[in-house]
């Protein structure tokens, strides 16, 4: 049996990802009504076939606030994921908490597996913190890499690249109830130092802010020489230095949260070590300003020609197939919109409390009626599949921003329209 | 750039000091068709440059007054240490004043030379490192000032702009004025190398409505004043020749520096002011002294 213990993201879905692969499960959360409302199949996070997942292998979950169940549990999972304030940087203290509650149920030569996005040197200071109650308890540490992406978690917690393992000692073997919990998802497993592990984490988002980074500043340029970045980066990721699933889609900057916190967290590291640190820093700061290309578009034309206009907004989610908003580009747009009417939609997020001038619409077109703009914040499948016939009558003029080029192939400045997307020209 | 004042509204005095120079006639024609009552006193009354100078404004001065300073010895007035000096000198009575008594609001004009020669795009947080002691003298009056503010319960704005032209300019530095006067004369236009510099360049008119605009809203920090748009010199000597309707020659001269650019992000800009629309070039070129674009 394998115990979760925190069910917000990660725990979820990666309880459900054991159940599915045969294991009996525990999760566990003492927020107040949290396990409950899960065991009645409540979800509180949105993810493409976590559903499906819960309906089928929920006969395996047991969901809980009860530590002492955890007692019959070989491998104990810390899943909490670590919120961040609005610099982006971590708060540890309850996987903190967690950690000495679970170690103290623990049965003797458990494993306790730190699944949480941590600094590198947390899970030895842990060790040292927790060494009591693991040497009388003859229980292991170890941290273990979660590469969950929202929006595709559930396709990732069942088919994983690989799993990196952080251990005290990588030399020894892994337990033998942990080591066959990995084996079931058949994929390779590495086992390193737990400050290895840790950083491999963070160097894995910073490859992919570099390449995003990358990615957007050469769609700057694209839009300003008369290239399109739709033709060139098919041909990058034919190149296998590159690869078939590089981050080269532009967009508005880095959002979501968790690459950026370690896009801060590396770039505390360099400050403490007294290493070279521009590089984090200027992702970060070309991520904001990227984040703001909308607005731009906007001013140029809408905002400074005509007064009093009326924006019609699809999307809050930072992108789809999630309801996180976290550090989305579309709250920092209604948020410098303030002073004009706003029309928005988005099918699964919400704004915690609509300001004054924000009108939430019934539905995408129906967010269209008697605005002057459209912009598309999220490239949700819904929006694609609207025909953009349907915006004309309802827009009062045909200005259509659209950074993620959801109708990029379609010739919209031939209907009529003045059209904006992120990497070509506008046109 | 923090708007004090979400709801905009006109201070109900400003004082001008320094609006004898270009910008200062502009912003005092400006706020009196705003209908805001306007003191400007001239330097024979308030001398900045010494302690004692300053004692009239201080006993003209209410609390609920707004400042704007413009102040300064240009560098065509000197670019020596001498100059350098007498601006920090009026800086310094200007705090001493500050820290006696400070108004709601002051707006200090300040300049894009504070910024290091190499940033580029420029933005507010860009890195502060003047190549000259114009620049230099900026940065220094702003960290007094803003030292000052600290501890008052007064707003302090300090605005940015770049290079400025208009009518009324009595500077003749390269660039649009003197391409225009040029121009206008029937006179060749003469560039470095083939004006091939990309530079952004404001109308002293847009400068005049942001500072109104940082007024209304009581605005406090930091905000650069460029149009985000930058044009070559090439260019904008063939706009001062269509603005002039004369036809004159722009002759290129051999290269003696490298090319450099600079670029203006002025996102900051739109987000404190997202409606205010710039005057083009070709606009602010073709503008007569008392007829400005709106």
């Amino acid at each position: 049996m394998i115990g979760f213990v925190g069910l917000s993201h990660l725990g979820i879905v990666s309880s459900l990802a054991a159940a599915a692969k045969g294991f009996e499960v525990v999760a566990l959360d003492a927020r107040p009504g949290l396990a409950a409302g899960l065991g009645r199949g409540e979800l509180p996070v949105l993810e493409p076939g976590l559903g499906a997942l819960f309906a089928t292998h929920g006969n395996r979950m047991r969901f809980t606030d009860d530590f002492t169940l955890l007692g019959g549990c070989k491998v104990i999972v810390l899943s909490l994921d670590i919120v961040t304030d609005d610099a982006n940087r971590s708060d540890l203290s309850g996987l903190h908490t967690l950690a000495r509650q679970a170690a103290q149920q623990a049965p003797r030569g458990a494993t306790l597996v730190v699944l949480s996005q941590v600094p590198p040197g947390f899970t030895r200071r842990l060790s040292s913190e927790l060494e009591p109650v693991l040497q009388n308890g003859g229980l292991h540490l170890y941290y273990q890499v979660e590469t969950l992406v929202f929006g595709e978690a559930v396709k990732r917690a069942l088919e994983p690249e690989r799993f990196i393992v952080g251990c005290a000692d990588p030399a020894l073997p892994l337990p033998q109830a942990y080591a066959a919990w990995l084996a079931a998802y058949g994929c390779p497993v590495l086992p390193m130092r737990y400050e290895s592990a840790e950083l491999s984490k963070i160097s894995i988002n910073v490859m992919l802010a570099a390449t995003l980074s990358a990615t957007n500043s050469l769609a700057e340029i694209c839009e300003n020489v008369g290239a399109d970045w739709a033709e060139i980066a098919p041909a990058l990721r034919l190149d296998r230095r590159i690869g078939p699933h590089a981050y080269l889609s532009a967009g508005l900057g880095i959002a979501g949260g968790n690459i950026e916190r370690d896009l801060v967290t590396l770039s505390a590291l360099a400050e403490q070590y007294g290493a070279e640190g521009t590089v984090p820093r200027a992702f970060l700061q070309h991520s904001r300003y990227r984040r703001d290309w909308v607005l731009r578009a906007l001013h140029a034309a809408v905002l400074s020609k005509q007064a009093s206009p009326v924006m019609a907004i699809w999307g809050l989610a930072y992108k789809p197939n999630t309801h996180s908003t976290k550090n989305s580009p579309a709250l920092a747009l209604v948020a410098a919109l303030r002073d004009f009417k706003l029309r928005l939609y988005d099918p699964q997020a919400h704004l915690e409390s609509a300001p004054p001038n924000v009108e939430l619409a019934e539905s995408a077109l129906a967010a269209c009626d008697g605005a002057d703009a459209l912009v598309v914040m999220t490239p949700w499948d819904e929006f694609s599949a609207i025909a953009t016939d349907g915006l004309k009558g309802r827009l009062r003029r045909n200005i259509v921003i659209d950074p993620w080029g959801i109708w990029r192939h379609r010739d919209l400045t031939g209907e009529g329209f003045q059209y904006f997307s992120l990497g070509r020209p506008p046109r | 750039m923090q708007l004090s004042r979400p709801s905009p509204n006109l201070p109900s005095r400003v004082i001008i000091l320094g609006s004898a120079g270009f910008i200062g006639r502009h912003l005092i024609r400006h706020l009196r068709e705003l209908g805001v009552p306007i003191l400007a006193p001239p330097r024979a009354e308030v001398d900045l440059e010494s302690a004692q100078g300053l004692g009239p404004l201080r006993s003209l001065l209410r609390r609920e007054d707004a400042i704007v300073v413009l102040a300064a010895l240009t560098p065509d007035r000197g670019r020596d240490v001498r100059t350098f000096m007498a601006n920090l000198r009026m800086g310094e009575n200007l705090c001493s004043l500050f820290a006696d008594f400070a108004p709601a609001h002051v707006v200090y004009v300040s300049s894009d030379a504070v910024y290091d020669d190499g940033a580029n795009p420029v933005r507010e947080d860009s890195s502060c490192n003047p190549s000259s002691l114009h620049g230099l003298m900026h940065l220094a009056r702003e960290r007094m000032l803003a030292h000052v503010f600290e501890k008052s319960p007064g707003s302090l704005a300090l605005l940015r702009p770049t290079l400025i032209y208009g009518p009324g300019d009595t500077h003749n530095g390269y660039g649009p004025n003197r391409f225009l006067r040029a121009a206008l004369k029937g006179e060749r236009i003469a560039l470095f190398g083939e004006g091939e510099e990309l530079r952004d360049h404001i109308f002293v008119g847009d400068v005049c409505r942001l500072i109104a605009l940082a007024l209304r809203h009581r605005a406090a920090g930091t905000l650069n004043l460029a149009t985000g748009h930058s044009h070559s010199f090439r260019d904008v000597a063939a706009t001062a020749v269509r603005a002039a309707g004369r036809p004159v020659a722009i002759e290129g001269a051999p290269r003696r520096s490298p090319v450099t650019h600079r670029h203006f992000d002025v996102t900051q800009l739109i987000k404190s002011f997202p409606n205010f629309r710039f005057t083009t070039l070709d606009e602010g070129l073709a503008a007569k002294e008392d007829e400005f674009p709106k």
